[in-house]
């Protein structure tokens, strides 16, 4: 059915994305970024590819420059996607964009609790999770007051209802709260998926359960020597994901390293992470496992993942070159090639 | 040989040694020509790692001031003169030197009086702000207080007062009403204000989009307690570039304690407002209002100073800008071409190569040897011819005439290098085609005119840079619109229609006889008409009938000799290559499978209308069912058109399908017998060798030595290659016949419909008579002149012409074109534009 009516409102996203997709850095010119001997040269050898002259402007580089300016594009990308998206895709695109507002709500918050500047951390959130009111959230002294004060009218409130409390924004607390908020996220975009279901789901449901195991190992492995307590932990796990139940109630008894391998062992996929012979950290694994599966979603037609995947795709292609500019101007260019392929 | 339209022209490659003292010039001198496409010569060197990246850069940098200089000058509003579009002065270092110098400081000066001029115009801004706030406020308390004097002879009354102003303001104002009351008099009030109440509150400004979350957040905040007052405010809007340019709302909270009051201040902060401190007393902020009004005295004659000065530089810039950039854009083309040369090994001089017509050289050669002369430098420019065994780019030298012909055949594709170019065909097929479908004197003089309006002021339109994209298409295309017209004029001349109306040039051959016989009135021949269809035709009942007929048989006729002559356009360019090969194992084959079923079938067809059928007494026979029993029941004939006709079919037949294995096998076969010769002695030689080393030895110098005469020879490719050009040609030469009908159709359609038109819009006004008839003619003819030139000359004529696009694209080039040449992209300063 949806490919007989999902051209109808779609269709043109769907080329534009995919002709988005096809402008993804290759890697025979990370190999000849990786080579340029400063950030002009990077600057040149950028110019020739899809991004063009967007650092033509600039009179200084710099790896944070760079990666602003990267970002930006993709941001006008996304937006230009967003401002065509039917009624049904921009609810979509929306619950993309809860999760960057969560994390803009956990930055002013905890920038907020270490003093920070407010317009600093304004310019530190990104772009996607931006809404009229987070300026405002700096005031917020409690969880309560967060909560009544300016969250009550954000789309976040109904995954705060598990987190209320009139606790002191400490830095336990903050960090339990975002990962509440987001387990309440990952399940109600699970849920959205689902409901859409064909296509949309098949490929998306693959990449939120996968989000979903990213963080039961990220905050079991974080837990380890704070004065978070297994009980309150084991809440914080997703109930999606392919390690629910069975690896997420091993996880939740973990002490160390060591057990959480096995319970990630339970899963065929994700045996290579723990390996301690190759040089990748967690987090590489992490994001070439990513990077494969948002690859999968463009081999099917007809569904909205793929805005999703392009989205996901481009931003670890931003960490890419920023890695590899970075590498550049510290002079470590040796090091530069250590970046997640995508293509 | 002198220069032909027919084949692209001879390119050959040269190799150019240039003196590196002299190089810049000569390549900007090359680029002026626009004559030469350079060819890589490090195609393995990345982009930062060439000679002159250093020189690209600096020139980049520059660019990027210069842009910046435009933004600038565009944002004062200040005009920028136009200078030559193209540098024909020398290239010389020292100055472009002093432009990157020049730039530099300005780029400074610029910025930097940019920059003050900007945060002045902030404080100004500000100042403004808090201008309009203090009177605001001051307007508000004097309201207030009047409203408090109420409120101690009625305390319902000032609610009602303010019930309208805001609703959430009545509870608020209640109470501290009452709090007012207790500590003052009515009296000392409406004398001075109320020097002695402290009533705290946070003045600021803030954009009005942003006011409601300011409203709703303070509102939780203060548990909904809140009395906030707000007025937009009067401020200069669409000021200067900064985003204070949307429109401003003034707002004052009312609360009371410093926790909150601060709380306040953080929220309306972080929102983006500005605060500003105000007194509470009405005679100190009268004060402040004239200290305010006093330094925005200062600073707008500041500010009117520093503009003034911008404004100078500005000016200064905006003189050279447009020189500046042609510069350095040409310079930078330079040496993004030189980027592709190579140096020798004593680095004295470069060296390039690229392909240049062979006609154009001796004019490259006049311009390198003056170029030398103009430098006085000892070491000349020297130019070399090179053998080349690769392909040459296919160069069609054009002019405004055949420009628009030549980029319909391109856009197609490329032809191959030296073959035919259809592009010359074209110019008088295509208009030909066109018209055959569009034929209508008037609407072709329609559009004849327009063509001519625009070849006539070609120079004033094609000086102008900016032409809308409709009609820049339009005026890209004057000249086969022009030809377009014409013929369609011609055309039209000989369907004999005028806006659908016939035109009674001469006698008609048709007598109408002036008593009816009958319901039916029948004409009767008296002679024939001098040239085209007769008017008569056009009231006739039969009118359709005739005209169909006629019009199919033509489009068939019309179709069968275009596919023709493209054939033969193929047995020149297997001439000129001297592809014997081809010519008796494809052309004839294809020649005689064309012609013995729809040659014939062009023949019949005139055989046809040279007998008067109606002067034997026999009927007329039908020429489809002759074809198709042609094919179905070979040697059965229906209704016999001319004696013996029988056996000419079976021997067309016969000869049609003989032409069809000749034409799949005849190629493949040849190819493999001389593949075989050509390789069975050096398989000979081998054997008969004695030293099997040797052997090895010979074996690889063999296949190294030639890999390009009898690359990899595959039979099976070939015979691919043949099955799918049979299956094309003999299937084609059905469909694309078919496929000619579209003349006739789109032909009648547009008859019709001229008819339709006309019948609808002004022949109703003829009908009517006196004052009422001339009023409607005026209208009618209004609405019918609108559509006629929207509907039937514009879009008609637009359906009209994709479709003689696909004639040529699809049915005429397939029969000869290879198309697998690559464009001649002469290096030059206007396509090189980033």
């Amino acid at each position: 059915m949806e490919a007989l009516t999902f051209n109808t409102n779609s269709g043109y996203l769907e080329g534009l994305v995919r002709g988005y997709k096809s402008g993804l850095l290759k890697q025979h010119v990370y190999a000849n970024l990786a080579q340029c001997e400063t950030l002009d040269d990077f600057r040149l050898q950028l110019s020739a590819t899809d991004y063009g002259g967007f650092l033509a402007n600039q009179a200084r580089l710099s790896s944070a420059i760079i990666a602003a300016q990267a970002t930006e594009k993709l941001i006008d990308e996304y937006e230009y996607l967003r401002a065509q998206a039917d009624e049904k895709l921009s609810k979509f695109m929306d619950y993309i964009s809860y999760a960057y507002m969560i994390d803009n709500v956990m930055l002013m918050i905890s920038g907020t609790a270490h003093g920070h500047d407010t317009h600093e951390l304004l310019e530190r959130c990104h772009p996607l999770g931006w809404f009229e009111t987070l300026p405002t959230l700096c005031v917020a002294t409690n969880v309560e007051e967060l909560y009544s004060l300016v969250l009550v009218e954000t789309p976040l409130a109904p995954y705060f209802k598990d987190c209320i409390s009139a606790d002191d924004l400490d830095e336990l607390h903050i960090e339990i709260i975002r990962n509440t908020l987001y387990k309440a996220y990952l399940e109600d975009f699970y849920e959205f998926c689902k409901k859409l279901g064909g296509a949309t789901a098949d490929t998306m449901l693959p990449i939120l359960e996968f989000e979903a195991d990213c963080r039961a190992i990220t905050i079991t492995i974080n837990s380890f020597g704070t004065e978070l307590n297994k009980d309150l932990r084991s809440k914080l796990y997703p109930s999606i994901g392919r390690l629910y139940p069975y690896g997420t109630a091993i996880l939740s008894k973990a002490d160390n390293i060591g057990d959480v391998e096995s319970a990630v062992s339970l899963v065929k996929e994700y045996t290579g992470f723990f390996d301690q012979t190759s040089d990748k950290s967690l987090d590489d694994h992490f994001y070439e496992m990513q990077a494969h599966l948002n690859k999968l979603s463009f081999l099917q037609q007809f569904h909205y993942g793929i805005i999703y995947s392009f989205l996901k795709l481009k931003e670890q292609e931003v960490r890419n070159i920023t890695w590899i500019a970075e590498c550049i101007s510290q002079n470590q260019r040796d090091r530069a090639m250590n970046i997640v392929n995508i293509l | 040989m002198a220069p032909s339209l027919y084949r692209s022209e001879n390119v050959s490659l040269v190799q150019l040694f240039l003196p590196t003292e002299s190089a810049r010039a000569t390549v900007a001198a090359l680029g002026r020509l626009s004559t030469i496409q350079f060819r890589d010569l490090n195609p393995d060197v990345t982009p930062f790692q060439r000679s002159f990246v250093k020189e690209i850069r600096r020139l980049n940098e520059t660019q990027r001031q210069l842009r910046y200089f435009h933004a600038e000058i565009t944002s004062a509003g200040i005009p920028i003169k136009e200078g030559p579009s193209e540098n024909t002065e020398l290239i010389n270092s020292s100055t472009v030197e002093e432009v990157m110098d020049q730039c530099n400081t300005l780029d400074s000066r610029i910025r930097q009086l940019a920059d003050s001029s900007k945060s002045l115009n902030e404080r100004y801004e500000r100042l403004l702000q808090l201008r309009n706030v203090l009177i605001k406020t001051n307007a508000f308390f004097n309201q207030s207080n009047e409203g408090l004097v109420l409120s101690s002879l009625d305390e319902s009354a000032l609610h009602a007062s303010h019930e309208d102003d805001d609703e959430l303001a009545a509870p608020l104002m209640g109470s501290s009403a009452v709090e007012l009351d207790t500590t003052t008099t009515p009296t000392t009030l409406s004398e001075s204000g109320h020097p002695s109440i402290p009533i705290d509150f946070v003045a600021g400004v803030i954009p009005t989009a942003k006011f409601q979350y300011l409203e709703r957040i303070l509102w939780r905040t203060l548990r909904g307690n809140l009395y906030i007052y707000h007025v937009p405010a009067d401020l200069p809007t669409g000021s200067n570039d900064d985003g204070l340019a949307d429109a401003q709302t003034i707002f004052l909270v009312f609360a009371h304690g410093t926790q909150i009051l601060s709380k306040i201040r953080k929220i309306s902060d972080s929102l983006g407002s500005t605060l500003f401190t105000v007194e509470d007393n009405a005679a100190r902020r009268l004060d402040q209002l004239r200290d305010v009004n006093d330094r925005i005295g200062d600073l707008s004659s500041v500010l009117d100073n520093m503009k003034n000065a911008l404004f100078t530089e500005l000016s200064f810039v905006a003189d050279h800008l447009s020189h500046w950039e042609t510069l350095l854009h040409t310079d930078k083309c330079v040496y993004q071409a030189m980027n592709l040369f190579i140096f020798d090994q004593n680095h004295k001089c470069l060296i390039a190569e690229g392909w240049c017509p062979q006609d154009n050289l001796p004019l490259v050669q006049a311009s390198l040897r003056d170029v030398s002369q103009r430098l006085g430098s000892q070491a000349p420019t020297i130019l070399n011819v090179l053998e080349t065994s690769e392909v040459p780019p296919t160069y069609h030298r054009t002019n405004k005439f055949t420009e628009g012909f030549q980029s319909i055949i391109d856009s197609y594709g490329i032809a191959s290098y030296r073959e035919v170019n259809h592009g010359i065909v074209a110019i008088v097929t295509f208009p030909f085609l066109f018209a055959i479908m569009f034929g209508d004197l008037g609407h072709g003089a329609i559009m004849f005119a327009i063509a001519l309006a625009f070849i006539l002021n070609e120079k004033k339109l094609g000086a102008k840079k900016d032409l809308d994209e409709m009609v820049g298409m339009v005026f890209f295309g004057r000249y086969i619109l022009l030809l377009m017209g014409a013929f369609s004029m011609y055309t039209g001349f000989l369907y004999n229609d005028i806006f659908s109306k016939p035109l009674s040039l001469f006698t008609s051959g048709w007598h109408w006889p002036s008593k009816a016989s009958g319901d039916l009135l029948r004409a009767v021949e008296v002679g024939t008409y001098p040239i085209g269809v007769d008017p008569a035709w056009h009231s006739a009942d039969n009118n359709l009938l005739f005209m169909n007929s006629y019009k199919m048989k033509l489009s068939v006729i019309f179709g069968i000799v275009h596919m023709t002559f493209c054939l033969f356009l193929s047995l020149s360019n297997y001439r000129f290559f001297k592809k014997k090969l081809d010519i008796y194992a494809v052309f004839i084959p294809s020649l005689i499978f064309l012609e013995s079923i729809f040659g014939y079938l062009v023949v019949t067809i005139i055989y046809k209308w040279s007998v008067d059928w109606n002067g034997l007494g026999l009927r007329a026979p039908g020429l489809l069912n002759m074809l198709i029993l042609m094919f179905l029941s070979p040697g059965t004939i229906a209704e016999p058109l001319y004696p013996g006709q029988k056996y000419v079919q079976l021997i067309l037949l016969g000869a049609a399908l003989i032409c069809v294995p000749w034409l799949l096998c005849a190629k493949p076969i040849a190819l493999y017998r001389q593949h075989k010769k050509a390789t069975a002695p050096k398989y000979l030689s081998l054997r008969d060798s004695d030293d099997t080393a040797e052997d090895a030895n010979l074996l690889s110098s063999v296949t190294e030595a030639d890999p390009k005469d009898h690359e990899d020879f595959e039979l099976g490719e070939i015979v691919i290659h043949q099955v799918i050009h049979t299956i094309e040609f003999c299937l084609g030469c059905i469909s694309h016949t078919a496929s000619y009908l579209r003349l006739w159709a789109l032909s009648l359609a547009h008859n019709q419909l001229s008819t339709v038109l006309w019948n609808m819009t002004i022949a109703n006004g003829f009908r009517m008579t006196g004052v009422s008839g001339s009023i409607a003619i005026f209208i009618l003819f209004a609405f019918w002149f609108v559509i006629t030139c929207a509907v039937l000359v514009a879009m008609e004529g637009t359906s009209a012409m994709l479709h003689s696009l696909r004639l040529h694209w699809v049915e005429g080039m397939s029969k000869h074109f290879e198309g697998e040449g690559y464009a001649f992209t002469p290096f030059n300063f206007i396509e090189n534009a980033e």
